[in-house]
């Protein structure tokens, strides 16, 4: 009797454990030619871009009888696909930013060349001939030894100096065109008793932007990353390097940058920027959408460049990537393309306003001083000029970076701690 | 876990009493039915915990990004992290948070018990003093914005009486001790809680038999409170010891990350060191380096836990 039980329990969760498998194995089977595929969206359901992909996604469904499995997992969507690229789970499209694409899709050979989706036929044009030339230029988007891209852009983010145009409209007009003028124009401000900038000193990354942008200024897109693929540490001895952090060091002890940045909890500082009470905020182009809530009464947003970064402007692809494990890669690759047509790259522009990548595709008019200076660039940089080394930006860059903004070290200090710092951390990582 | 760890105790007795005299057809039968009871659990245990931490034990001895291949390294991983300044600073932040936090809020509660075992209305106060614990960590990161903000509400009323020049409180030196006020404030009113159990199971005739005896209320604590409270003492500073090792979303949600970015170095303990070396996003995950300083903290801990045990170790008074 008990020994029929003792087998009936083993046998019960021997079924159960089949069962789940069996449930598994389900769920991820699908060959190529199944139609559909699976999406994870760092969109979240609500977003304006949302809507836009979304949009797009049913007359994609509606045109090609293709499914589209699509969950709108937000900004944590590669965390999330990191763990599954291993198994047979993984989804067949994901998008992000470069940066944060970049680390965990090729660099670690799980992304699949786009070949296809390059290839395939956008409002007649060939996709690969609808993304500016100068984009794909040095093929920054394709693994080396790969004869295709391994993202497709469909929009950009950058970064500029924004204002509010109904308050100044002399910065509008008269942008400043170099370092000294920056700073005249600063002084003005100050002796009419405004704040100049203001910043949210506790995040990390919207420090590193002054330095990054400086450095790149001085020393070309690339010149910031070559530095820091140095094992020796000496590169760090290159004026530039010196320079571009005596500028930051300029800003810091001019008292340019708002009281108490150096002790308040984003996005209490963007807010007091928003709400008129300083001239300039130096972030990325979300900030019209991220502010336009609290923002006075009357807040016309515009902007200008970096002041010194001459004829090169930041460009952070937002694109879709193929994990090389997709079942359905042919039908993520024909969305991806699909997704190029100018009816979602004007939605995204007007609507979402966000950069599109097509050059002919509406933007808003907020958007349309940045567009100005990446359409005028001829070179360009990506955040952190591109660094992905394994923790480089966040344990070494990037604190450094902000003790040199918050006033805590000098220029010189700065420059002898990510000496010594990158000798210890290539030490560490090679 | 204390469920696993239950689920064979019980059946124990019977075994040892069948062996010794036989036992009856029921102790047979409750011995035979030990493993298709405890299987399940154990099986489930194996798979969900067990093989997962030595699956981790694994990585550490690797370099790996999460996916592509993985290349073994020993014990370079380890050999790494006891170069990295950075995590030396967050495990000396931990440390701080284990022993700091934790002496405060063991002094706190346990004056509080004093205090609250004969107040009036101590069913309420306990409520509000288990309060905080109640209330998502993200909470108080959210609320710390707008209380230290340099235009919050603290600058606001200090200006009020006079204070011109506030200190910084959010500033990146500045975060850690405010983390460490704000961890004694969450979790004191649950140990306080935890603790008064075990002082209001203390029958009054031994405080009757104190008052007789005239002892005073020291004598009470140190030869009365103390002793029958001991063991409960001894869990609550196990289950201190593993939570505070786990720390993460407070200090990751105090340090400017309630939207953007990282807290600063200076607030890192080992779990948020951790997570950013596996987990940055914006850089190469290192699993490796990720999985040796997660294995760290679990030695930590079961090392820290074996000791108190024994330290705390008493003969069980029964009353």
């Amino acid at each position: 009797m008990a020994k029929i039980r003792k087998v009936s329990a083993l046998a019960l969760i021997g079924a159960v454990a089949l069962t789940a498998a069996g449930c598994s194995s389900a769920s991820s089977g699908g060959s190529s030619d199944s139609g559909e595929f699976t999406y994870w969206s760092m969109w979240k359901e609500g977003e304006a871009q949302q809507k836009v992909v979304a949009q797009a996604i049913a007359d994609f469904e509606k045109e090609t009888g293709i499914e589209v499995n699509v969950q709108w997992q937000g900004r944590d969507n590669l965390k999330k696909t990191v763990p599954t690229l291993n198994t047979n789970k993984v989804p067949d499209l994901v998008d992000g930013s470069f940066a944060k694409t970049a680390p965990v899709l090729a660099e670690t050979g799980q992304a699949k060349p786009l070949t296809e989706a390059y290839a395939a036929d956008v409002d007649g044009e060939k996709a690969s001939e609808l993304i500016p030339e100068a984009y794909l230029e040095d093929d920054v988007l394709t693994v080396e030894g790969e004869d295709a891209p391994w993202m497709l852009p469909y929009s950009l983010s950058s970064d500029a100096i924004w204002f509010n145009k109904a308050a100044h409209p002399e910065l509008a007009e008269n942008p400043p065109q170099s370092w000294d003028d920056f700073l005249a124009t600063m002084d003005e401000m100050k002796a009419a008793g405004e704040t100049p900038i203001a910043i949210d000193g506790d995040v990390a990354g919207y420090n590193a932007y002054w330095y990054t942008s400086a450095m790149v200024g001085l020393a070309g897109p690339g010149s910031l990353r070559e530095m820091a693929a140095d094992k020796t540490g000496k590169a760090w001895d290159d004026p530039e390097a010196l320079e571009a952090a005596q500028m930051i060091e300029e800003l810091v002890k001019g008292d340019y940058f708002i009281d108490g940045y150096n002790a308040s909890k984003w996005p209490a500082q963007q807010q007091v920027w928003a709400d008129d009470k300083a001239v300039m905020l130096f972030n990325g182009t979300w900030i019209p959408t991220e502010t336009g809530p609290y923002a006075a009464d009357g807040f016309e947003y515009s902007s200008f460049p970096f002041p010194t970064l001459g004829d090169t402007a930041r460009a952070d692809f937002v694109g879709f990537a193929v994990p090389a494990r997709a079942k359905n890669a042919e039908n993520a690759e024909k969305f991806a393309a699909f997704f190029l047509n100018k009816k979602y790259q004007d939605a995204l522009g007007s609507e979402a306003k966000i950069i599109p990548i097509r050059a002919d595709a509406a933007v808003s008019e907020e958007m349309s001083t940045v567009k100005e200076a990446l359409d005028e660039a001829d070179s360009y940089y990506m955040q952190n000029d591109g660094i992905s080394f394994p923790g480089y930006t966040e344990k070494l860059l990037w604190p450094a970076l902000s003790d040199l903004v918050l006033g805590k070290t000098d220029a010189k200090t700065f420059v002898e701690t990510m000496k010594t710092g990158q000798v210890d951390y290539w030490e560490q990582n090679s | 876990m204390t469920d696993v760890a239950l689920a064979p105790a019980a059946p124990l007795p019977a075994a040892r009493r069948g062996r010794r005299g036989g036992g009856s057809t029921i102790d047979q039968a409750r011995r035979r039915l030990f493993v298709p009871f405890v299987g399940p659990a154990f099986l489930l245990y194996s798979i969900l915990f067990v093989v997962p931490s030595v699956y981790a034990i694994w990585i550490s001895f690797n370099k790996w990004a999460g996916a592509g291949p993985m290349e073994f390294v020993g014990l370079g991983n380890y050999v790494r992290l006891f170069n990295d300044k950075l995590f030396l600073r967050s495990f000396g932040n931990t440390l701080l948070l284990l022993f700091v936090v934790g002496l405060a809020i063991f002094v706190i509660a346990f004056a509080l018990t004093l205090v609250l075992r004969d107040m009036a209305g101590k069913k309420i106060a306990r409520s509000v003093i288990f309060f905080p614990h109640l209330v998502n960590a993200m909470i108080f990161g959210v609320l710390a914005g707008f209380i230290f903000n340099p235009g919050g509400l603290v600058n606001t009323l200090l200006g009020a009486f006079g204070v011109t020049d506030p200190p910084a409180w959010l500033s990146q030196d500045n975060l850690f001790p405010l983390i460490m006020v704000m961890m004694t404030w969450i979790t004191t009113g649950y140990f306080t809680t935890i603790l008064m159990a075990g002082v209001d199971r203390i029958p009054p005739y031994y405080y009757e038999d104190c008052a007789l005896a005239g002892a005073n209320a020291w004598q009470r604590l140190r030869h009365v409170i103390l002793p029958l409270t001991w063991d409960v003492f001894g869990t609550c500073a196990v289950l201190w010891t593993i939570s505070s090792v786990k720390i993460f979303e407070i200090i990751w949600i105090f340090g400017g990350s309630t939207g953007a970015g990282m807290p600063p170095t200076q607030t890192w303990t080992t779990a948020v060191y951790t997570y950013v070396t596996a987990f940055s996003g914006e850089s190469v995950p290192a699993y490796g380096a990720a999985s040796a300083s997660a294995v760290l903290s679990l030695a930590l801990v079961s090392v820290l836990v074996l000791l108190l045990r024994r330290v705390m170790k008493r003969e069980a008074i029964e009353f």
